[in-house]
């Protein structure tokens, strides 16, 4: 088997950037969507959950979408360019969104209680508006649609992403980062022994997870009429990947069910990659379909092999503290892979 | 507002708005280190409060330095893809190596911030080395990449393409030993000077305890070390201009035609017609051969002029001088008032001196440590124009065909106005908070590895 080339080493890595940041980073803004929910008896205590689970861990989760930027536009500038030029305002509204989501949280976590209500406010819009926007913007390369190369294209106005499989798609970013937020958020009430707690988010994940299995039906159909280039790419070599997308969200949907969180855990994060992978894969050999090739985007040879061994070195220091961080603050003294949280109430 | 002025306005209030968290973000986790260090060795509770409450305060600076640094790194592309796609090829892979130090960055002080209780002192304390550490690493790269578009080195650029390139020398243009040494420098002056004076402040209403003449030698002692080596690096980077960045250097002192015996202007006015070639330097205190003989210690050095340069390359020396001489000026200033203070705390035997004019004048380094900050960048990008890349790309080339700008601008600047208040309020807040009853016990980490800390106690360690 040949070696695979450079820049394909390149956005291999940059792929595994974007699903960290996906499960990471969506499963934060998923936490922001819920505030929109949060009412009732347990008001006070939901707030709670949600800070102490963002709390330590927002920032780092949020430099994955630093890295995925600075990543793509050093390893494939022509790439990069063409994007920020036409894709300028769901781009602009994704980052305001993300800018306003990390003040808002750090400002009502913070101590401003008195106008912690607008500030929840703030968090939870910017928490929607920032997937929906970064979803559309996928979908529109994705669909195809960008054929105008080069930083000096005009900025698209939307008909390039508010198509409906647009649309769908960003809807659909939605429900997964509600999704998965809501499974991590039964993790963190079990390991806080609030059983009352555990069973809202248990159901609010089950409900979450129809409509994401909904509404990716619905994007792949539509992707077959509006998304002809990924849909060709798909049936030629990405279907085990989708039907494993399916089985896998079908197994954290059991897992959920029945109480078994660390295990509903793992399986939505891997359900995520999946997803994504499939993306990926079906987009070989472009990079923005149906006219730029990864290898056409890709910066010089020497750049991408220094790159390369930028990204080793850095990946040598960095994930073991990741992992340094998710111990302390996740793992330490919180439930078994194999054990059963709470169950029970009523799911509709 | 043109197009090109509007993303011009947006991209420089997004950078002077960040740099000012960048500076706390790099300045700050250092004075955390050192009064976490000395808390430990001696087991003093009053140390170890100040760390604790500025551990509390950096949470909150390094968020919004996070997300204020998100939107310099969108801006870069969003508002000048033709700038970017140039940069990526050639130097690109410096941005993901930031990303790296950011990590860590980012890792380390969540571990410090949420650790207090769950790690045991002396793992608490080494948490922070690598937040130091990544601070400088990122600092040392973005500069880099800015040294790189004033002296642009590792591309041959023939009939519009690019070839040769070699992102290694790009790194290690003819600029980026005396920037980043520089910047890296003015983040622990400004730094120091900041938390000084917010001390000296308190002490100016009449609170003068351990606690905050303990701030004020913290902060004060890494600017009385960091401010001369500023300021020599600085002479450095001024003499280093006139052989590398000629047109800059020009600017900065009004030199309107090459010569020697070229005097040193102080202050004044340089008003000069880019077009014609002509111009008046008004008010300027004059001192003979000054820039000659500053240049080549030789009153016949030769020093290039604003004429050498093609009209349409030539930049406004205006702003450029005011705010070099700005940040000269200031520079002296805090540096006088540095040594005075550890002039008068050794004359008199270590007794701290709490003279109200001096406190004052500390309160004023402060602020000017951070305004000659954004000035000295001031002269650094306005002395690039008309070039985003040195020689390379024009401004007015790189900037993107996207509409509305304008009303970017507006939101975004609507945005940092938002911030600031609220950031300001929420720290003034903080900083009101009573100090905490300063017992080893109470203070030191790591002492209850069970429970996490109560809301209540949290509210009483605040700032
Ligand atoms: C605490 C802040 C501070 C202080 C006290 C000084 N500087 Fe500075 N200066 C900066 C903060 C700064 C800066 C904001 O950090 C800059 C902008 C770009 C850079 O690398 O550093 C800078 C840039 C800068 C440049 C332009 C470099 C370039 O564009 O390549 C020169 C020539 C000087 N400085 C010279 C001086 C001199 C002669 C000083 C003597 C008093 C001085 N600076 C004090
Ligand atoms: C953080 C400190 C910095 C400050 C305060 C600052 C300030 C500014 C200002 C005021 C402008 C507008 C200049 C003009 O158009 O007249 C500008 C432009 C720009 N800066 Fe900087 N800058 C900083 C650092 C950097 C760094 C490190 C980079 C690169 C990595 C950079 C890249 C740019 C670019 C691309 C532009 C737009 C093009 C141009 O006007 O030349 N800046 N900056
Ligand atoms: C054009 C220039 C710049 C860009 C594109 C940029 C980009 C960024 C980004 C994306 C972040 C967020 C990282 C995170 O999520 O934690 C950040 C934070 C930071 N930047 Fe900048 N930056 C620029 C200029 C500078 C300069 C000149 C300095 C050095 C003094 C600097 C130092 C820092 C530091 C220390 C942080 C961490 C801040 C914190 O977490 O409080 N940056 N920057």
């Amino acid at each position: 088997m040949a070696l695979p080339s450079l820049p394909y080493i390149v956005i291999t890595v940059l792929w595994f950037a974007l699903i960290a940041y996906a499960v990471f980073g969506g499963a934060d803004f998923g936490a922001g969507i819920w505030e929109i929910l949060v009412s009732g008896p347990t008001a006070k205590e939901q707030h709670a959950l949600i800070d102490d689970a963002l709390g330590p861990v927002w920032e780092v989760n949020h430099v994955w979408l630093v890295f995925l930027v600075v990543g793509l536009f050093s390893g494939f500038p022509g790439a990069f360019a063409t994007l920020v030029a036409v894709l300028f305002f769901p781009l602009t509204l994704a980052l305001i969104g993300t800018v306003l989501r990390g003040s808002a949280f750090i400002f009502r976590t913070h101590g401003l209680r008195k106008s912690a209500t607008i500030w929840n406010r703030i968090f939870s819009f910017s928490s929607v508006i920032t997937p929906f926007f970064l979803g559309a913007g996928a979908a529109a390369v994705a669909s195809g649609g960008i054929q105008d190369l080069g930083p000096k294209t005009q900025a698209n106005l939307g008909s390039l992403w508010l198509t409906p499989f647009c649309l769908t798609i960003g809807v659909l970013s939605l429900a997964l980062c509600a999704t998965m937020a809501a499974i991590f958020l039964t993790v963190e009430a079990t390991n806080q022994k609030k059983a009352d707690l555990v069973i809202i988010f248990r159901r609010r994940g089950l409900i979450a997870g129809a409509v994401t299995a909904v509404l990716g039906a619905v994007g792949l159909a539509e992707a077959a009429f509006q998304a002809p280039t990924l849909w060709q790419g798909m049936l030629a070599h990405a279907v085990p990947l989708v039907i494993a997308t399916m089985v896998i969200g079908v197994g954290a949907a059991v897992a959920l069910y029945f109480g078994y969180y660390r295990i509903a855990r793992a399986l939505i994060i891997a359900e995520t990659a999946f997803m994504l992978g499939s993306w990926g894969v079906s987009q070989i050999p472009y990079i923005i379909p149906p006219k730029l090739t990864v290898d056409a985007a890709a910066s010089s040879p020497s750049t991408q092999l220094l790159l390369i061994i930028g990204i080793a070195i850095g990946m040598i220091i960095i994930l073991p503290s990741i992992l340094l961080l998710f111990y302390i603050f996740k793992y330490k003294g919180g439930m078994g892979l194999l054990s059963k949280g709470a169950t029970g109430g009523t799911i509709l | 507002m043109p197009h090109l002025l509007a993303a011009r306005a947006q991209m420089g209030t997004s950078l002077a708005f960040h740099i000012i968290f960048s500076v706390l973000g790099v300045g700050l986790p250092l004075l955390l280190c050192i009064a976490e260090g000395i808390a430990l060795k001696r087991k003093d509770p009053v140390w170890m409060t100040l760390a604790r409450r500025w551990s509390k305060a950096a949470a909150i600076i390094f968020a919004i330095g996070a997300v204020s640094g998100t939107i310099v790194e969108f801006e870069l592309g969003l508002l000048w893809p033709t700038y970017i796609n140039y940069t990526g090829q050639i130097i690109g892979p410096l941005f993901a190596f930031e990303g790296f130090a950011f990590f860590l960055e980012a890792i380390f002080f969540a571990i410090y911030l949420y650790g207090w209780n769950r790690l045991k002192p002396f793992y608490h304390w080494l948490c922070s080395f690598p937040i130091v550490l990544g601070g400088a690493a990122s600092t040392w790269f973005i500069v880099t990449t800015n040294a790189w578009m004033n002296t642009p080195t590792g591309f041959i650029f023939t009939n519009g393409k690019l070839t040769g390139i070699d992102t290694v020398s790009a790194i290690f243009n003819p600029s980026t030993p005396y920037e980043t040494v520089h910047m890296l420098l003015a983040c622990y002056v400004a730094c120091g000077f900041g938390v000084a004076a917010l001390y000296a402040f308190s002490m100016l209403r009449g609170k003068r305890d351990t606690y905050r003449r303990y701030g004020l030698l913290l902060g004060l002692g890494m600017a009385v070390i960091a401010t001369p080596l500023q300021i020599a690096s600085g002479d450095f980077n001024a003499r280093y201009l006139a052989s590398k960045q000629p047109a800059k250097l020009a600017a900065m002192e009004g030199v309107f035609t090459t010569g020697t015996n070229v005097p040193l202007h102080i202050g004044g006015f340089p008003i000069y017609d880019t077009q014609t070639g002509k111009g008046t330097f008004y008010y300027a205190i004059a001192i003979p051969d000054g820039l000659s003989l500053m240049v080549g210690y030789d009153p016949n050095t030769q020093i290039k002029g604003l004429n050498e340069f093609a009209p349409q390359d030539r930049p406004n020396p205006l702003p450029i001088h005011l705010a070099f001489d700005g940040m000269v000026g200031s520079g002296f200033f805090i540096l006088g008032i540095a040594g005075l203070f550890w002039l008068l705390y050794f004359l008199r035997k270590r007794h701290f001196p709490e003279h109200r004019l001096l406190l004052l004048g500390i309160l004023l380094a402060g602020p000017l440590s951070f305004l000659s900050v954004e000035l000295g960048w001031m002269v650094t990008e306005e002395g690039r124009q008309p070039w985003v890349i040195y020689g390379l790309l024009r401004t007015s080339q790189a900037v993107t065909t996207a509409p509305f700008l304008n009303y970017s601008f507006l939101t975004f600047s609507a945005i940092y106005i938002v911030l600031a208040v609220t950031m300001i309020m929420l720290l003034l807040r903080q900083g009101r908070k009573p100090l905490p009853e300063m017992k080893w016990e109470a203070v030191s980490s790591g002492n209850d590895e069970s429970a996490d800390v109560s809301a209540e106690q949290e509210e009483q360690v605040g700032v």
